[in-house]
């Protein structure tokens, strides 16, 4: 396991321009940085928990066969949460929606079943609500609320403009409300 | 904007713990119902898969993903440097070709073998791709053989009859 440069003092553009230049460091931290982010965002566009930590990991190996194509307009976080929705979309295609349904499984063993039962079902009902959104209202919604992005990142992220970017969200929002009470 | 759009905006990094609410919107939150779904949505979906993704464990990826990108970086190497290989024996051969016509003497080769040469012609788009220097060195690999006086080359005494008059009908195209 390679060593991790200075963890906390080296923005992402910083790791990213080392790693261009050879350093694999800069990549293992970058790794380390972000791919609980990518785990919480794919699991939440429906991957199975079992299969998260094989998507987390091609995500992130694809996304530094092609670090070049970043070029700073979407934060690195929100550029690369984008790449592993297209290889979980990709994947759901394979499999003919498979993923699409989310029924009756992947339900956590919790310690205190009765105490979190209401917020485990709470967090279920969310994720079906959101397999059944538009993709770009899925992914703007989750960015923000998952991330806290702001318009104009998600925009560059998913290449729409912030104004887009605002009506997804409030469309998804209401869409949620709806089917979550 | 109304109290509404403007809760709404503040509500998912006040989620994630990167504000807090100013006790005018925690008024507007408790009066209005709308405001109160909103919040426990965005407030569910800030930790959805929390729990999931703990069991992700960033060193063993970090590992994996660069150890795979070593691995195709060193394929990508080894696939160029059989590239060149490839290339410099394919000039090996047309020099063979080419110095071949030069066993019937030095006197009279130089303008056959510029004839042979000429209507070998085999094509090799690979060396329009190369810098001078890289060239210059594939040039020397098909420089060896006809300088060496072909020392590598099979021996005429090791072939067959069939074999013999095939090569040396190849010989007489020119004469």
């Amino acid at each position: 396991m390679p060593g991790l440069i200075r963890p906390d003092s080296t923005t992402d553009p910083a790791l990213v321009a080392a790693y261009r230049n050879g350093d694999e460091r800069a990549a293992a931290e970058l790794v380390a940085r972000h791919a609980a982010a990518l785990g919480r965002f794919l699991y939440s566009l429906g991957a199975d928990r079992d299969e998260l930590e094989d998507l987390v990991q091609e995500t992130l190996f694809r996304a530094f066969r092609r670090v070049e194509s970043w070029r700073g307009g979407a934060s690195f976080r929100s550029w690369l949460l984008t790449i592993g929705s297209n290889i979980l979309r990709d994947e759901v295609r394979k499999r003919k929606g498979q993923l699409v349904s989310i029924d009756g499984r992947d339900i956590p063993d919790r310690a205190d079943p009765a105490a979190d039962f209401a917020a485990g079902e709470a967090e279920d009902r969310v994720r079906q609500g959101l397999a059944s959104l538009p993709r770009l209202q899925r992914e703007v919604f989750l960015l923000r609320a998952q991330e806290g992005s702001d318009y104009g990142d998600i925009a560059a992220a998913l290449g729409t403009t912030p104004g887009a970017a605002r009506v997804h969200y409030h469309h998804a929002v209401k869409r949620l409300k709806e089917l979550v009470r | 904007m109304s109290d509404c759009e403007w809760l709404s905006d503040r509500m998912p990094i006040v989620a994630l713990g990167k504000a807090a609410w100013t006790p005018d919107e925690i008024r507007h939150l408790n009066e209005c119902g709308s405001c109160q779904r909103e919040w426990e949505l965005v407030q569910v979906a800030s930790r959805l898969g929390d729990e999931a993704s703990r069991s992700l464990q960033p060193i063993t990826i970090a590992t994996a993903v660069v150890r795979r990108l070593e691995r195709e970086r060193d394929g990508r190497l080894r696939r160029r440097a059989w590239g060149f290989a490839g290339l410099a024996a394919a000039a090996a051969v047309a020099g063979a070709l080419w110095t071949g016509g030069l066993e019937n003497g030095p006197s009279q080769t130089p303008p056959q073998g510029t004839e042979v040469a000429g209507r070998l012609s085999i094509p090799l788009p690979e060396l329009e791709s190369l810098d001078p220097a890289e060239l210059d060195s594939v040039l020397q690999t098909m420089d060896e053989p006809a300088v060496n006086g072909s020392t590598d080359d099979p021996a005429l005494d090791d072939l067959s009859i069939d074999e013999l008059e095939r090569v040396l009908d190849s010989w007489r195209v020119d004469a």
